[in-house]
């Protein structure tokens, strides 16, 4: 899989700072995603992958440094120089290439699986209610919910929830997958059919980054993995090297507590 | 005179004063609910500016007791160029002064959709527009019914203060056959009587509305 590191860059972050107040978030991270390449984020809970997710994203703005989409600065206009914030509309624009899954899915509790995925389809590409269906309908059979279609959110369970969350994500065909924690909100019997559905993603040659707590999905299935500490990139490489031969204390030390906690 | 003879002598002055109040609420509350949606959207704006206004507003108008707010526009108001007829200022008094309550119903209703959503939605390119009006609004109206039913039927009874800028409805009408007869009791069980019909048609309306709207 190292191959695809070749293919063409698509996000490239320089130097991002985040700070809430006094406290620094993000200190500076740099990070590239090249096509279809599979990033995991690893790394103890406060340590900014999240916010780094949607810094990318641009849901949680951040105070300095870039995030380029295919050459292109996200969340900003720069206009002779002077850098000022993207429009609402222009926002949409910037993000047209990200596909978004939350930990907690935040699906629309007041329409059905199908109305989900095929909600953008409608009323941001106005697609006809026909075309919108049968390319939901596809959706959801990619992630293996098609009997489920008709299902509001409350008769799913976690897991069928956050697969028509990858299915609503997909539907409008992102170029880059950002998960953020994706099965850290499911049952411990759950997680599996939502990996499984991700790891077809990524075999598919979807370009992802995931933010996660799986370890096992980070060293079977990334082809990059970072692991952040403090809001700072620590150690970064191939699985095989980050979780065989960690080279920072802090890596060898997160790396030891996560083996106790899982026997 | 007794409560039947008031009713046999005043029927249709009685039930000309029921519509009144009936209408004088209806446009009142359709008003107040689509100016107090405006103004939930205002107060949760990304302008400040906007948030700030909706504020003093809604601040105003729940700081003001009713009677005030129509006093100044019925006496006050020639002085700004607005001469209107007694029953359009009681309906502006109405629907200016509910406008306060339902902002803030519809503000906790709004706020209690969790902003993940809305972030889904952003990040899937649906416009602010398109978020309020498909994903926000539907759910707001569910959470917002029974505080919005109770919305109502306050400002049905709020409505009596227009008889004292000499609106023909019902408290005024009452009072009207309260002078003629001499008798107090009877024509004030009738008002009460009439404002718990109208009141209570409402509450059930309510709650059909309520299962409506559940999915």
């Amino acid at each position: 899989m190292s191959s695809k590191t070749r293919n063409s860059l698509l996000v490239d972050v320089q130097g991002l700072h985040k700070a809430f107040g006094t406290h620094t978030v993000l200190n500076g991270i740099d990070l590239q995603i090249h096509e279809g390449e599979v990033l995991c984020v690893i790394g103890p809970s406060g340590s900014g992958k999240s916010t780094l997710l949607r810094s990318i994203a641009f849901l949680d703005p951040y105070n300095s440094g870039d995030v380029f989409f295919e050459g292109r600065l996200v969340g900003y206009r720069t206009t002779g120089g002077v850098r000022r914030l993207s429009t609402e509309r222009e926002l949409n624009n910037d993000r047209a290439g990200f596909g978004m899954v939350f930990q907690h899915f935040y699906l629309w509790p007041h329409m059905n699986a199908l109305a989900n995925v095929t909600e953008a389809l409608r009323v941001v590409k106005k697609m006809p209610r026909a075309e919108a269906d049968a390319v939901g309908t596809e959706m959801l059979a990619k992630v293996g919910l098609s009997a489920h279609a008709a299902k509001y959110p409350e008769q799913l369970s976690g897991g069928q929830k956050q697969r028509v969350a990858i299915a609503r994500a997909l539907a409008v065909r992102p170029r880059v997958m950002l998960f953020d924690e994706p099965t850290s909100a499911l049952d411990p019997e759950l997680v599996g059919e939502v990996l499984a559905v991700m790891k077809q993603l990524a075999a598919e040659g979807m370009t992802m980054m995931v933010v996660t707590h799986e370890m096992g999905f980070a060293a079977h299935v990334a082809d990059k993995v970072v692991f952040m500490d403090a809001g700072k990139i620590i150690e970064s490489g191939k699985p095989s090297e980050l979780f065989g031969s960690p080279k920072s204390e802090r890596l060898q030390q997160f790396l030891n507590t996560w083996r106790e906690r899982s026997i | 005179m007794s409560t039947a003879e008031v009713m046999a002598n005043y029927g249709p002055l009685l039930l000309a004063a029921l519509a009144t109040t009936v209408r004088i609420c209806f446009i009142a509350t359709a008003i107040a609910m689509l100016l107090g949606f405006a103004m939930a959207l205002a107060l949760q704006s990304r302008s400040r500016l906007l948030a700030w206004l909706a504020r003093i507003y809604v601040e105003i108008m729940r700081g003001t007791p009713i009677l005030v707010v129509l006093f100044l526009l019925y006496y006050g108001g020639p002085t700004i160029g607005l001469t209107l007829d007694a029953e359009p200022v009681g309906i502006l008094g109405l629907s200016l002064y509910g406008a306060g309550y339902f902002a803030e119903i519809f503000r906790a209703g709004l706020q209690s959709i969790p902003v993940g959503q809305v972030e889904a939605a952003r990040m899937l390119g649906i416009s602010p527009r398109h978020i309020v009006a498909r994903i926000q609004a539907p759910q707001m109206l569910r959470l917002v019914v029974p505080p919005s039913i109770n919305q109502v039927i306050v400002l049905i009874k709020e409505s009596a203060a227009l008889s004292i800028i000499t609106v023909p409805e019902i408290t005024k009408v009452g009072a009207q056959i309260s002078n003629e007869t001499f008798a107090v009791v009877a024509p004030y069980l009738i008002v009460a009587l009439l404002y718990w019909l109208v009141v209570e048609a409402v509450a059930t309306a309510g709650f059909l509305v309520e299962r409506l709207v559940r999915y």
